[in-house]
Order: C-alpha cells, then structure tokens, then sequence
C-alpha cells in the first residue's frame, strides 16, 4: 500500500489534490478538546472536562505541575489512553472513537517524542528513523532518501550506522525528533523531550522543534521546565485540577509566582 | 530469529520429541496396515484332513475343489512335509523338530483363492466342505486378519490421541517461546506501535517463525526417525518378513508431507494466537 493511500484512509478531505478535498474541512482546527475526563483511579480524575482548541501549525507548550496530566493528554492523542468521557477531534476525527484497527493510521499523522527517547539500542541510527517509512511499505530508495533527509535536519548527518546504545542522550533525542518527522506528520507530540538532558542541550533541541515547527508542523510540547518556559514566549497551556489554562502570549515570570499553579 | 537461536533451537528439539511420537505411531500403524492388507489378500485356505482320510477321498476332494470357481490353484501337504515346512521357518527348527512327533502336523489341502474371489463365495466353500467326512476343518485365516483389523483400528485410535498431544504440545511449545520472543523484542514491537505498524506488520514475523519452528520440529522426528527405522531394519529386516510375510516400510512420502505441513499450520496457529493480544500494545 503506498503511503498516500494509507494517509488518505485516515482523513482524505484534508489532503489537497485528493478528489474529496475539502478547503473548508482543512481550515479547521487541527485539535479539538471537547470536555474531556479521564481518571486512572476512581474519584481522583487527571483531567475534569478539559476543553482546548489548538489551530495548524501552531506550536503549544503544555505545562503544569507533576500528575497535572501532560502525558495522559498526550497519550489521550495517540490512543495509548481512551477517554472517560468528551471528545478530542483530530483533524476532525474524534481519536476516542476509532476503531482499534485505524490507530495506526492515527499515530502515521502524529510524531512522538519521548523523555526516554523510546529507540531500540541495537538498531542502528538509520534504522531507528527508518522504520516509521517501512511500516508504510514505502521503497527502500525513497526510505533512504528520506532518512537521509531527516538525520541532516537534526545534525546527524553521516551518524546513520552508529549503533544508539552508542550515542549521547542528545544525539539519541535527535534520532527520536528524526523519527518523528521523517514521515512528515500533522502533528508532533513532545512528551517531556528534554527531561533527560542538561540546560543547554535542552535549548538545542527545543530548537530543533521550533524548527520542525517553521516548516508547518504543529507541535506540542509537554514540559514542566520553567526555563524553556520562559526562554520563547509561546502560547502554552497550564494544566491544572484537570482543566486547561490558556495562556496565549506565553508567561512572564510573575505569572509563576502569583497566579499560575507552577 | 537467528539472534536468538538458543530459545528456537530448543522450541524446535521439544517439538520433534512431541512428532517422534506421532511419527512412532503412524510407523507402527502403516505397517500393522500393510500386514493386515497382506493377508486379507492372501487368498489362501487350508483344509486339514482327518487322520483317517484315504487317498481316495483326498483324491477326490482335491479334484472336487479344483473345480470350485476362485480356487486358483489345490497342494496336498502330507504330515511329513507340513513339520519340513513347518521347520523351514523356525530358528533352530531342527534341533527343536526332533522333539515334536508327526502327528502334531495334520495333512491339509492347501487352497489358492483369486484375491477378487467374494467373501460370501468364500464362505459358502467352507461350509459345505466342512460336511465332507474327510475334512477336519478349515482355516481360512480370517480370524488373523480381524485381530489385525482390530490392531490397526487400536493403532489408528492411539495415533489420533498422540496427535491432541502433539496439538497441545505445539501450542504450548510454540506459545510459549513467541511470548518469550515477544518480551525480548518489546521495544521494538513498542517502537514499531508508535510509528504505525498495523498489528499484522508486528504479528506476521511471529507467526511465520512459529511456523518454521513447527515444520522445522516435525522434519527432525522424520528424520530422527528415519535413521532408527533403518538401523533397525537392516537387522530384523528377514525376520520379521519371515514371520508376518511383509517387509517393514518407512512412513510414506505423503504422510512425513502431511507431518510436517501439520506442524507448520499448528506453530503458526499457536504463534498467532500467542502474540495477537500482546501485539496490540
């Protein structure tokens, strides 16, 4: 199956040039939250009828304290959660009610990027990136094409061979970032991406995100580091007692010390 | 697969001890079938005569059965000559023979039957032969062949239960090794999830694997097999052709095909089942 064929099983009015293109479908929001709940034990829900609206092509950070619930909204997208109650359009997709056997066409759109950078040690760098265009059964000309591509967009060119287990926490992340968006998806999904690394390469690879951003990806980039907070004046979105915070031009520092929960 | 070798390699040594005994099974029953089908064609019949008997009557009942319709071919056995036939087939039968008096031989006329001959046909010759005052009676060796019916019937029955272990034992071997595989290869299987890879993406190298795993289990019991058959049949070969009359035969093409696409299916079978629900990470 090539992978326009798979795109196009996901959402086809959103693909321009496809015969059911829609304009007006594709100027929707590209994520909806519609009061949404979610809890893992009963009577302490993370998150109580949380609604967001997030445009295409924006980049959000999403923050708030531990157990606010970042990753579960996150993993909420992905369909590695399911949701209470409420719903969350994708694309115009409501994600909780997909069929088992479409969440991989879900998580083709959607680039993730882990804390733990999620590679498998005994693959190599290119290996870890290629996979996300062999499960699409793309050609290996065009994979190594792209692979290629997407190692020298995180300034990993010529690291193709190295084994991960041998590389630096940064250099793994920026094979996790490569990964991510080798296949080009709507959305990337940051999931504490910099947790793991010291202050400066942290800034790196929000760099790195910014500029997966300038390209016209939406990102959104779960942390709890004040300094990234404060470093780019962006819209972020504070969770907190389950529900979304706006905060549409970023926080400035006395927001930290007197009316957000941070 | 070829990283962990260790874990296959015994996967696939506990499934050729489960088809050994399958294949031990199949084995005994194709040749209790073959010595079954050897005498149920045998179209043979032996009237043994009474001590008593003239030439004269002996004369006219081999006439008389001469003429029978099926009656391929009559041979008069003498007392004497039965114990020399007799001898010619026992180990030592000449030093034991000595010891065994003539009369313990009954003369017979030994009757050739065509193979086509009706069993009904058959049966009417023996009755009315058994009213003659010659005859003593008559073995027609129908009761061997029955107790070999049975033998084949209890072969092919205990061969069937020896397939459900196999059954069982595939599933649980194979089961069990592609969960084991499953848990060494999680972050890759987790990765895999992560990009978009359908649950058949992840699954099928399982299965495929459990099905190698089970064909490759079921080529060594033939193999296996195969060596100890011809071992042993290069020293009981003449014997055992003596005693029953057929020579042992290895397991058919067709039926060692069977075995092996039989542990194919089943590793596959069980690998599938093993993984789908793990797979859907």
């Amino acid at each position: 199956m090539s992978r326009s064929v798979q795109l196009e099983r996901f959402r086809p009015v959103l693909r321009a040039g496809n015969a059911r293109f829609s304009r007006e479908a594709a100027a929707r929001p590209i994520l909806v939250f519609e009061e949404v709940y979610k809890s893992y034990r009963q009577g302490s829900p993370v998150l109580r009828g949380m609604s967001l609206v997030i445009e295409r092509g924006e980049f959000v950070f999403v923050t708030g304290p531990s157990g606010s619930g970042k990753s579960t909204l996150l993993r909420l997208l992905y369909r590695a959660e399911t949701v209470d109650d409420g719903r969350i359009l994708f694309l115009g997709r409501d994600v909780a009610r997909l069929r088992d056997d479409a969440i991989p066409f879900l998580r083709r759109n959607v680039g993730i990027v882990f804390q733990d950078f999620k590679l498998v040690a005994s693959w190599s760098a290119y290996e870890n990136v290629a996979v996300a265009l062999e499960v699409l059964g793309l050609p290996q000309r065009l994979i190594r094409a792209r692979v290629g591509e997407a190692l020298e967009r995180v300034g990993l060119a010529g690291r193709g061979d190295d084994p991960a287990a041998v590389l630096s926490g940064g250099e793994q992340q920026r094979v996790a970032i490569a990964r991510a968006i080798v296949g080009e998806p709507a959305l990337v999904l940051a999931d504490e991406p910099t947790g793991n690394l010291d202050p400066q390469l942290a800034i790196d690879i929000l760099g790195l995100f910014e500029e997966v951003h300038e390209s016209g990806t939406t990102v959104l980039f779960a942390t709890h580091d004040r300094t990234l907070l404060e470093v780019r004046p962006r819209r972020v979105v504070v969770l907190d007692e389950g529900k979304a915070i706006d905060v549409p031009h970023g926080i400035a520092a006395e927001d930290y010390d007197n009316r957000l929960p941070l | 697969m070829v990283r962990e070798w260790r874990l296959h390699a015994l996967s696939v040594f506990s499934l050729a001890v489960a088809f050994v005994c399958l294949g031990s099974a199949l084995l005994v029953v194709t040749n209790l079938r073959a010595v079954e089908q050897r005498w149920a064609h045998a179209g043979r019949a032996s009237v043994y005569l009474r001590d008593g008997a003239s030439q004269e009557e002996v004369d006219a009942l081999r006439d008389a059965l001469s003429r029978v319709p099926g009656v391929r071919g009559v041979r008069y056995l003498s007392s004497g000559d039965a114990r020399i036939e007799f001898g010619q087939r026992e180990i030592d039968g000449d030093r034991k023979l000595a010891a065994v008096p003539v009369e313990a031989f009954p003369a017979s006329i030994e009757i050739e039957v065509a193979p086509e001959t009706p069993e009904t046909d058959l049966a009417d010759m023996v009755a009315k032969m058994k009213q003659l005052p010659s005859v003593d009676g008559i073995e027609t060796y129908r009761s061997w062949t029955e107790k070999l019916a049975r033998l084949v019937r209890g072969g092919v029955a205990a061969s069937a239960l020896l397939a459900l272990v196999v059954l069982a034992a595939v599933l649980a071997v194979v089961g069990s090794t592609m969960r084991l595989a499953l848990q060494r290869r999680r972050a890759e299987v987790e990765v895999l999830k992560l990009v978009g890879a359908t649950d058949g993406y992840v699954g099928n190298p399982f299965v495929v694997e459990g099905s190698i795993q089970g064909a490759l289990g079921a080529c060594w019991a033939i193999a296996l097999l195969a060596v100890l058959f011809f071992l042993v049949r290069g020293r009981l070969d003449a014997e055992l052709a003596a005693l029953v009359g057929v020579e042992p035969s290895f397991l058919p093409w067709q039926m060692g095909m069977a075995m092996v696409v039989l542990g194919a299916v089943l590793g596959g079978v069980a690998a599938f089942a093993s993984v789908r629900r793990l797979a859907a990470i």
